[in-house]
This record gives structure tokens, C-alpha cells and sequence, in this order.
């Protein structure tokens, strides 16, 4: 799942971090410590994804995202601030951005982020079905049925929808604060681990007979993964 | 009123009313004595006047010129106050206007007498005098002051308007003067209060009378704005130094996840674990110290809308119940529909604050609830456990201050004061109280009904 990344962020020492991490994951990054380079290798080369700063010297993170809306490109764009209350993150959605995460982060949320991102822009299936598949287990968004192989799994309303959003990302790793954001629509972090306890209840009713392998997955520092393997 | 009356003002507003009836009382007295002075000496110029007239009959014409005048009560004795009595020598009398004349020594001024014009009425009093004429006539010459009395009521219903009048102007600027003075002292003990309170911004409006209230005002105005700057730069300072602290702990962490996914199994993996959770819980306080501090500087979009906080409170009841249920405690749901005017997402921070709270200090039941009374929506949560003593309960809800029996366990002291900052900025305020039959604790966000 390659792709070509630019990263704008001016502090050069989390910008190696940053490259370097995702240079293992083998994504070629491309990188500019202002808001002007940053602009000019945006509108000039094709992206597949761009990680921006908010606050940059130069032309501000804001101001940069303004102007590759307004030269009609559609590359996906993070946010990376360290204004992480409500007001920035809607502020930046608005202008355009399709994420945003807030200073300071692990890598692992921002890899779990990159990959929805560039996995949004890639066009999977062309006419998404009805129902979602992970190995032996069924998911139907219409009639809102869940099972597994044969047995029939009933879930609450907020297990079906957390089931869902791990359904639509399958093989990929999903942060705790991403669940909180699309199933809670909460943009602050309980700090307790709530979000743990509701994937292993989860867990329990889709991995509860014996001869069932296990499909969610924790990913150390990182999240879960739903995957068949 | 309570207030205008209070004991200074009412001593005040006493002082005056006294003065004031004082002066207009003794103005009256004044002016009643000078008019019975010119009154008197008008009676007597008028009794001179009839004695001269009735004299020089007397001279130029003779005794019975004089006994026709006085009988005839043409002339002179044309005004019925007027009276005259001859007592010719003879023994016989004649008078005129008059039945009797009480005992009067001959003199050379009129004197104050009593006269009967009725002999069987009352007494007059009136000014008379009386002489001795060259052929032994006694003759007596007065005025009757009868109209005294209508005189009198004249000026005692006088007095009592005065006194009337006096009281209710002086009562008036009494509560007028009450009205201004409470009201000028009362603003500034209200500014004062809020100041007391916290509300740093609060200020006297800008007045120029010139007088002592001005000067007060300034300087409470100073005061304010020297404590409001103070508190600025702390939170400034705090604010910044979080801000400033974020890129070293991302990069910190990011170094960590990075060894992590190259070491191998053992001691040293176990170490770097530990790290990882140490970095965790300074990049939660750091996050945690940076809201505070924009909720109390209240740079936040205000993004309320009307909610019902029972829907609020139930959607984090279902976020937390799996993990209090995980942890044996039973977390209860109390929820009566209370509308206000309120931000979800802070208004969940807040609540998930109090949850978290009452998950690693109270006892074995959690009761989440929401109220409203008829001008105030409440979101409240109970705990049977130990509680906050309630001389502690003001200092729990300041920034980064730990109760003795929380201290050792994790948190960064500000879950409070976060639940406090985002109650002010509803308009509402966090309550304290002992939970349910005394035990436990209270928690209790109270907000206007919207």
C-alpha cells in the first residue's frame, strides 16, 4: 500500500521521526519546513496524501491548505496541530482538511490515519455491497443482522456500529481515539481505557465458541485490526 | 427597602427629618409671635384711636355729646369690636357694644382685660383702658380680640401642613439619598464579590462625580486590573510552558514506539513499557493543563445549543458502564429530561471528568443524573465512597490541588477544575455535596434552564 506522502512541518527533528516511520512502512516522503515550499511541492508534483502543520513560518498551515483547495487539487490533507480543541479540528475540517490530529500523537495514530486516508482515495469496490465480510463473519448494514459462519450474533446498537467501522477497515489498525471520534463522536481523550473494555466485549460475542479464530486483533501501542489472518 | 433602611442610612435619614421639622417649626413660631405683635399693636392703635375721638367729644361738646356717642354707636363705634363704657358720676352707665368690663385701673395705655358683650356669655379678651374724666366720668375704651381664636386654628393647621409636608419631603431625599448611597456601595461590593469569587474581569463602571465613591472605585479598578494581570501571566506562563512541552514529548514518545518495535523480548522491553506509559500519562497532563487553560480564558467558539442533558449523560452512562461493570461497580442512571443551552463535546468532558472520578475514588454504586427546576437544569453524579470533606471541597476544585487521599493515585490533579472551567462557561457553576444519606460525594454541575 504505497503512496507518496509530502510532510510540511517545520520542527526538523519530528519531521525525522515522522519520514523515518513512515519510510518503513514504505511510503515515499517528501518533505518542506515552510508553509511556501510547502505550497510550491504541493501544487507542483502529485501526492497521494498531504500531512501539514498547522502552525508553520512563512505561510501558515491554514493559509497553505486554503490555497491547494483553491488550485482545484483534491489531495487528501492532515492536519497536525498542536491546537487540539474542538474549534481548530472543525475549523481546519472546514477549510478543507480530511483530518486532523492533535499534538502530541503516537505514530501509530498518525500510520492508522495515513492508511484510512490513502485507502479512501484508492476506489476499493465500486458499488459497496450491503454486506461486509471478514472471514467466516457477516455484517448486513440494511437489515443490521451480524453472524458468524452459522450462529447469528446479536449486538447493541453502539457494538453494531463499532463492528461496522472496523468492518469498512479490515486489515487495517484502528486507533482508540479513532473509535471514540466515528462511533462516540467524542474529540477528547477519556483517559481511562473505556474504549478497551467495549472491544473485548465485542470480541467476546464474535469470537465466543471455541473452534472460532480469532479476528480482532490488538496491535501493541497502536490499537486493534480486524483481519481474517 | 430592608437595604435603604439599614443603620447608617436610617440615622442619616432621621438626622434630617429632625433637622429639617426644627427649622421649619421654629420658622413658624417666629413668624406667629411677630404677627401677634402687629396684630396687637393694630388693637391698640385702633382702642387709641376711639379713646382720642371719644375724648375730644367729650371736650368740645361736653357730657352728653359723649353719653349720645357712646350710646348712639355711630362714629367710631361703627365696628362692632369696638366698645366704649361711661360711668357718668351720677351712677348711671352707658355702654356700648359691651354688657360688663372686668376691674381696670385707669392707666395711659390700653391693657389686656376680659370683656362680656353678652352677660350671660363668656368672657372675651380684650384690649381696654381706662380714665377718669374732669367731671368724674369713668370712661373705658377697648377692642374685642375675639377672632383670635379663628387666628389660632388658621396657624395650627398651618403648623400641621408644615409638619406633614416636612416629613414626606423629608422621607423622600431620605430614600433618595438611601437610593444613591446603597446603590453606588452596593456596586462596588458586588464588584468586589465577584472579584472574591474569581471573575477577574469584573469592574466598576467608569463614574465622575469627583467624590470619595470615585476614588474608591479607582482604586478597587486598580486592584482588579494588578490581580487579573497577575493571574494572566500565570496562566500564560503554565499555558506556555504545556504548549512549549508538547514537541519534546511527542518526539519523546515517538522515540519510544520506535525502539519498541526493534527490541527484543526482556528486561529491557519491560523498561521501555514503562517509559511508554510515563509519556502517556505526561502527554494526557500536558493535554489536559492546555484545555484548562482555554476554557478559562474562554477562548472557545461558543458552540451551545439547546440539549437535553439526560441524553448527554445517558450516551457517557453507555461509554462507561462496560468499564465500571469490568471494575464491580454498578453505575446507576437517574435521568429526567432538563434542557439547556450547552456545548455536547464539553459538557461529555466534564461529565466523563466526574465519572473518572467517582471510578477511582468512590465506593461500590455510581449514580449518573440529570434534573431541572424551574429556572435551573442540573448534571450530577453520586458516589457512595469516601468523599470529600467539606473543607476540602473548595480547594478540590482548583487546578493541580490533590486531596491527601487521592495523592497516591494517578491523575494530574486538573479533573476538577476543568469540570469547574466548563461550568462557568455555562453560565452555571460545580456544587460539592455529600452524596446520598451523607456518604459519598455529590458532584453537581448547575446550569440555567434553557
Amino acid at each position: 500500500m504505497a503512496g507518496r506522502i509530502l510532510l510540511i512541518e517545520d520542527d526538523d527533528r519530528l519531521a525525522d521521526y515522522i519520514a523515518n516511520g513512515l519510510s518503513e512502512q514504505s511510503y515515499t516522503v517528501d518533505r518542506a519546513a515552510n508553509g511556501r515550499d510547502g505550497l510550491f511541492l504541493a501544487t507542483d508534483s502529485d501526492f497521494d496524501l498531504v500531512i501539514l502543520d498547522r502552525m508553520l513560518p512563512g505561510l501558515d498551515g491554514m493559509a497553505v491548505l486554503k490555497a491547494i483547495r483553491a488550485a482545484g487539487l483534491a489531495t487528501p490533507v492532515l492536519i497536525l496541530s498542536a491546537l487540539g480543541d474542538t474549534d481548530s479540528r472543525v475549523d481546519g475540517l472546514v477549510a478543507g482538511a480530511d483530518d486532523y490530529l492533535a499534538k502530541p500523537f503516537s505514530f501509530a495514530e498518525l500510520l492508522a490515519r495515513t492508511q484510512a486516508l490513502l485507502r479512501r482515495r484508492s476506489p476499493a469496490g465500486s458499488v459497496e455491497s450491503s454486506v461486509l465480510r471478514c472471514g467466516d463473519l457477516e455484517l448486513d448494514r440494511l437489515t443490521r443482522q451480524v453472524r458468524r459462519g452459522k450462529r447469528k450474533i446479536v449486538l447493541q446498537p453502539r457494538e453494531f456500529r463499532l463492528l461496522e467501522y472496523f468492518m469498512l477497515r479490515t486489515g487495517e489498525v484502528v486507533t482508540r481515539t479513532m473509535l471514540l471520534e466515528a462511533v462516540w463522536d467524542y474529540h477528547f481523550d477519556p483517559g481511562t481505557n473505556v474504549i478497551d473494555v467495549h472491544v473485548s466485549r465485542l470480541r467476546r460475542k464474535i469470537e465466543s465458541e471455541p473452534d472460532e479464530l480469532p479476528l480482532l486483533h490488538t496491535v501493541r501501542g497502536a490499537g486493534y485490526r480486524l483481519a481474517a489472518d | 427597602m430592608r437595604r435603604i433602611l439599614s443603620s447608617t442610612v436610617a440615622r442619616l435619614v432621621m438626622g434630617i427629618f429632625a433637622l429639617q421639622l426644627l427649622s421649619s417649626a421654629a420658622a413658624i413660631a417666629l413668624l406667629y409671635t411677630q404677627m401677634l405683635g402687629v396684630i396687637e399693636a393694630d388693637r391698640t392703635s385702633q382702642v387709641i384711636d376711639l379713646r382720642d375721638d371719644l375724648l375730644a367729644i367729650y371736650y368740645n361738646e361736653g357730657s352728653p355729646a359723649l353719653e349720645r356717642a357712646i350710646a348712639g354707636t355711630g362714629g367710631s363705634l361703627a365696628d362692632p369690636a369696638l366698645f366704649a363704657e361711661a360711668a357718668l358720676p351720677g351712677g348711671m352707665n352707658v355702654r356700648s357694644h359691651v354688657a360688663r368690663v372686668g376691674t381696670l385701673e385707669p392707666g395711659i395705655r390700653p391693657v389686656a382685660t376680659r370683656v362680656w358683650q353678652d352677660p350671660r356669655g363668656e368672657a372675651l379678651n380684650a384690649l381696654a383702658q381706662t380714665m377718669v374724666l374732669a367731671d368724674g366720668t369713668r370712661l373705658t375704651v377697648g377692642a374685642v380680640s375675639a377672632p383670635d381664636r379663628s387666628f389660632d386654628t388658621a396657624f395650627a393647621e398651618a403648623i400641621t401642613l408644615t409638619v406633614v409636608l416636612t416629613g414626606a419631603l423629608a422621607l423622600l431625599g431620605a430614600l433618595t439619598l438611601g437610593y444613591i448611597i446603597s446603590r453606588r456601595t452596593h456596586a462596588i461590593a458586588e464588584t468586589a464579590e465577584a472579584l472574591g469569587r474569581g471573575d477577574f474581569a469584573a469592574r466598576l463602571p467608569h463614574d465622575s462625580h469627583g467624590d470619595g465613591f470615585d476614588l474608591l472605585r479607582a482604586q478597587i479598578n486598580a486592584m482588579a486590573e494588578r490581580i487579573d494581570r497577575l493571574v494572566g501571566q500565570l496562566k500564560s506562563l503554565s499555558s506556555s510552558l504545556a504548549h512549549d512541552l508538547r514537541s519534546p514529548v511527542a518526539r519523546l514518545r515517538a522515540s519510544i514506539d520506535h525502539a519498541l518495535e526493534t527490541i527484543p523480548a526482556g528486561e529491557s522491553l519491560e523498561a521501555l513499557l514503562l517509559a511508554r506509559t510515563d509519556a502517556e500519562s505526561l502527554e494526557t497532563m500536558l493535554a489536559d493543563a492546555l484545555e484548562l487553560s482555554r476554557l478559562e480564558t474562554g477562548t472557545l467558539a461558543d458552540r451551545r445549543v439547546v440539549l437535553d442533558l439526560a441524553e448527554v449523560a445517558d450516551d457517557l452512562a453507555d461509554l462507561y458502564e462496560p468499564l465500571a461493570e469490568q471494575a464491580g461497580i454498578r453505575l446507576e442512571r437517574q435521568l429526567t429530561s432538563a434542557t439547556a443551552l450547552a456545548d455536547r463535546e464539553l459538557l461529555a468532558r466534564a461529565l466523563s471528568n466526574l465519572i473518572d472520578n467517582a471510578l477511582k475514588y468512590g465506593g461500590r454504586t455510581i449514580i449518573v443524573g440529570t434534573s431541572s427546576g424551574p429556572s435551573e437544569a442540573m448534571l450530577w453524579v453520586a458516589d457512595d465512597g469516601p468523599g470529600i470533606a467539606e473543607a476540602d471541597r473548595e480547594t478540590a476544585q482548583i487546578a493541580h490541588a490533590r486531596l491527601d487521599n487521592a495523592r497516591t493515585r494517578p491523575g494530574a490533579g486538573l479533573g476538577l477544575a476543568v469540570v469547574t472551567a466548563v461550568a462557568k462557561l455555562h453560565d452555571g457553576r460545580l456544587e460539592l455535596l455529600s452524596g446520598t444519606g451523607g456518604n459519598g460525594l455529590l458532584a453537581r454541575i448547575v446550569m440555567p434552564v434553557a
